[in-house]
């Protein structure tokens, strides 16, 4: 056991701060041409634009140090926003299950941030039972396409989405995980419709989908008709395994000291109440502890070994921490909390706080349902079967 | 000891009951919501006919002589429905303030107009500085001669834009946050340098933030006597605070209700949710906290009656309790929801943020936590 960075370690620490800092945004500078430089610059670095892709798909091949650093240093600085969609969660499945084709047709676009994929997962009869969903894909007569119809909803940005990865029924006749087939498909053509959602934090990221009769080429499935729930599992531990978000977390306990700082209660500021300073105090200390499991569930991965057992509470765990913050940002805000919309009233913090509370109720339950991650652990880690009397 | 409710309050629970379910349903309030005033001068005028507003007031100021109980169950059905009408602001606010401390000439003046619909007030106390600190008040007041001259800024008033006038808390003498020291003044809100900044609040109502520059008061508009305002302010923010929890409860009972309800119906993993123990373990804890902050509440409302002094350590408890208990089954209503619980759509999300904004006002869950402590 060493926690000690090795030279070579710090060596790269300071490389990665070198090339933020020089790449920030200039005043006046136009944030999307800046944004796709910024992703050139960090392609020249070798494979920094892609930092979780393997070296043989153009990735860096960084240490689980290394990304760790990445990780903890891009949380504090100014960088350009990116999706998951594509990066994160298709091209992760077009590695290891798609054709060679598909990989040199759809890979580049995701990488130079050309297109913005959705995807095409839960439906109003499968949440946290995805296996559950019903969308039809039925392939043609001549082979050559499937004809998609039904509803998908929560797709996260499918407004603004030019592609979609979906999960289709092909076959219904046997257990449920079987008969699930992978598409993708574009998401501007006729009989696609996108309704939105508005969430209670009253934003729109989440939409409906309907498909009424969109014909997508056989070309564009992946892998075998009726294996697509083997495919996306490996990307759902992936999600819930990627969903811990620690790094900003660390970032946003220290906001929310400021913040509470700012608020002055008699001769001191909130930090100074007991109940208030507790609380934070509780929250830092779940955190300290959750950033560990974290490493060692990533030095686990590096050694090559199977995800342990520690990696099945990450998202529980880094779930539940981003839901205290907003909680305790609420509780800062005091009175204004109750304050709603743009008006910026009271504390400059308080702007959007109780929204982005409201909105953080959804973290325990996308990407599987807190309750469901709970069962999995149970049955999966601790062996708690029905019948596992000893 | 006797729980049982009077035949005339029965007849208010079982008509303010019906007028919520007949008016209130989530695309209703929406609607009434969305548009200026943010409530509907049409079931304002409603409920001042059937005689709502007049419940907590002396029968010679035009009331019924009711009490706390009459407000609670009101307030306990109006929390059923996330009724929007300027009730807390009008009645148990500004009419509170004048009924506990206003000169007979001045109840005379505004009370009966009160009742009857045609007149609205609110109260202004917080400041930015105070959060939930009641005699934490640096808006200032200065004698000239027989009129005073306010200045300062007031947060979060409600339904100040609707309010033909405006009890001020100011400081007349004294320290920052000392009790003695605070004067309470009625003012016309468009006297010459009144300020309103309105905004929407999280649940769906209306707020201002106000600027008081140099605005002149007559003498004979003190409500109470001069520096001895903090007595009638805390008296008015303890209603304050039982009327609001009895709403929470009215909350509490849909959101638990409706989850149960929810869980029966949505399958997942071929079984109703419900069917799930740790769901069910966890309706069964959303329900023995609704029942809990019930029994506080009655508790709280029957000491107050019986001696609102020794009553105020269980005011304490009670909104510490209802500040809570009530995030736990709003937070928990929305997860046993799953994503349909996140949205606008369901009206589980709208309780939700109404009981959110309870623990906002007159002090949240820690603040009344502390005062408990140290009582």
């Amino acid at each position: 056991m060493d926690i000690e960075l090795s030279s070579e370690d710090l060596a790269f620490r300071d490389e990665v701060r070198a090339f933020f800092d020089e790449n920030k945004i200039k005043d006046g500078e136009d944030y999307f041409s800046w944004r796709l430089g910024w992703f050139k610059k960090a392609r020249e670095k070798g494979g920094w634009d892609v930092p979780k892709w393997p070296a043989k798909f153009g990735g860096p091949g960084w240490t689980p140090t290394q990304h760790y650093i990445w990780e903890q240093e891009t949380a504090r600085a100014a960088i350009p926003f990116d999706l998951p969609f594509g990066l994160g969660m298709l091209a992760p499945i077009l590695m290891s299950y798609g054709t060679k084709e598909q990989q040199d047709r759809f890979m580049p676009d995701i990488r130079d941030r050309k297109v913005n994929w959705c995807q095409g997962y839960s439906e109003p009869g499968a949440g946290s039972d995805l296996a559950n969903l019903k969308t039809k894909a039925v392939l043609s007569d001549d082979g050559t396409y499937y004809t998609v119809n039904g509803s998908k909803i929560w797709t996260t940005l499918a407004h603004v989405a030019d592609w979609i990865f979906c999960l289709t029924r092909t076959d219904d006749s046997g257990i449920k995980q079987q008969g699930i087939t992978f598409l993708l498909f574009p998401m501007k053509q006729e009989g696609i419709e996108v309704k939105p959602i508005i969430t209670l934090g009253g934003s729109h990221t989440v939409n409906t989908v309907h498909f009424t009769d969109v014909k997508v080429p056989v070309e564009n499935r992946i892998g075998e008709e009726g294996k697509g729930w083997t495919y996306a599992k490996g990307l759902l531990e992936h999600e819930r395994t990627g969903l811990a978000g620690l790094s900003k977390s660390l970032v946003e306990v220290e906001q929310l000291k400021d913040n509470a700082r700012s608020v002055k209660r008699g001769n001191g500021t909130l930090m100074d109440d007991s109940s208030y300073k507790s609380k934070v105090a509780e929250l830092e200390i779940d955190l300290m502890a959750t950033e560990y499991t974290e490493l060692r569930s990533l030095a686990n991965a590096a050694a090559g070994e199977e995800l342990g057992p520690e990696s099945s509470i990450l998202k529980l765990k880094g779930t539940e921490i981003k839901q205290r913050i907003q909680k305790l940002t609420v509780e800062a805000s005091g009175i204004y909390s109750a304050a709603w919309g743009d008006g910026g009233v009271g504390y400059p913090f308080a702007k959007g706080g109780t929204g982005g509370y409201l909105n953080s109720r959804y973290f325990t339950i996308y990407g599987g349902a807190s309750e469901v991650q709970k069962d999995v652990i149970a049955k999966k880690v601790l062996g708690l079967t029905k019948g596992s009397k000893k | 000891m006797n729980f049982e409710l009077s035949e005339e309050q029965k007849m208010i629970q079982q008509s303010v009951e019906r007028f919520v379910q007949e008016n209130y349903d989530l695309p209703k309030r929406v609607e009434i919501s969305s548009k200026d005033p943010g409530y509907s001068k049409e079931y304002w005028g409603s409920m001042a006919e059937l005689g709502w507003l007049g419940l907590p007031f002396e029968e010679k100021d035009g009331g019924f002589g009711g009490n706390q109980i009459d407000t609670l169950v009101i307030m306990e059905q109006f929390g059923k429905g996330l009724v929007l009408e300027p009730f807390i602001a009008n009645v148990v606010l500004g009419g509170g303030a004048i009924q506990k401390g206003g000169s007979e000439e001045l109840k005379k003046e505004m009370l009966p107009g009160l009742i009857e619909g045609s007149k609205q007030m609110t109260l202004a106390y917080a400041e930015q500085q105070s959060r939930f600190d009641l005699e934490d008040v640096a808006t200032s007041a200065r004698q000239e001669g027989d009129k005073f001259i306010i200045n300062g800024q007031k947060s979060m008033v409600l339904n100040a834009e609707s309010a033909d006038h405006i009890v001020v808390v100011t400081r007349t003498s004294g320290g920052q946050v000392d009790e003695e020291g605070i004067t309470l003044f009625l003012v016309d809100s468009n006297t010459k340098g009144i300020e309103l900044q309105n905004f929407p609040t999280v649940d769906g109502l209306r707020a201002s933030e106000i600027t008081f520059d140099n605005v002149e008061v007559s003498s004979e508009r003190m409500i109470g006597e001069l520096g001895k305002g903090f007595d009638i302010l805390r008296v008015v923010s303890n209603n304050a605070i039982l009327a609001v929890c009895a709403e929470a409860v009215g909350a509490m009972e849909i959101l638990y209700k409706d989850t149960v309800e929810y869980t029966q119906q949505r399958e997942q993993f071929d079984h109703p949710l419900s069917d799930f123990q740790v769901l069910q373990h966890r309706m069964v804890d959303m329900f023995m906290e609704y029942e809990q902050c019930k029994s506080l509440l009655f508790r709280a409302t029957m000491e107050t009656i019986q001696d609102p002094v020794l009553a105020q350590r269980t005011i304490h408890a009670l909104k510490h309790l209802i500040g809570k208990s009530g995030i736990f089954v709003g937070e928990n209503a929305v997860q046993l929801h799953g994503g349909m619980g996140v949205t606008e759509e369901l009206r589980i999300g709208h309780f939700f943020k109404r009981l959110l904004v309870i623990d906002s006002q007159f002090g949240n869950a820690d603040f009344h936590l502390d005062k408990f402590t140290n009582f």
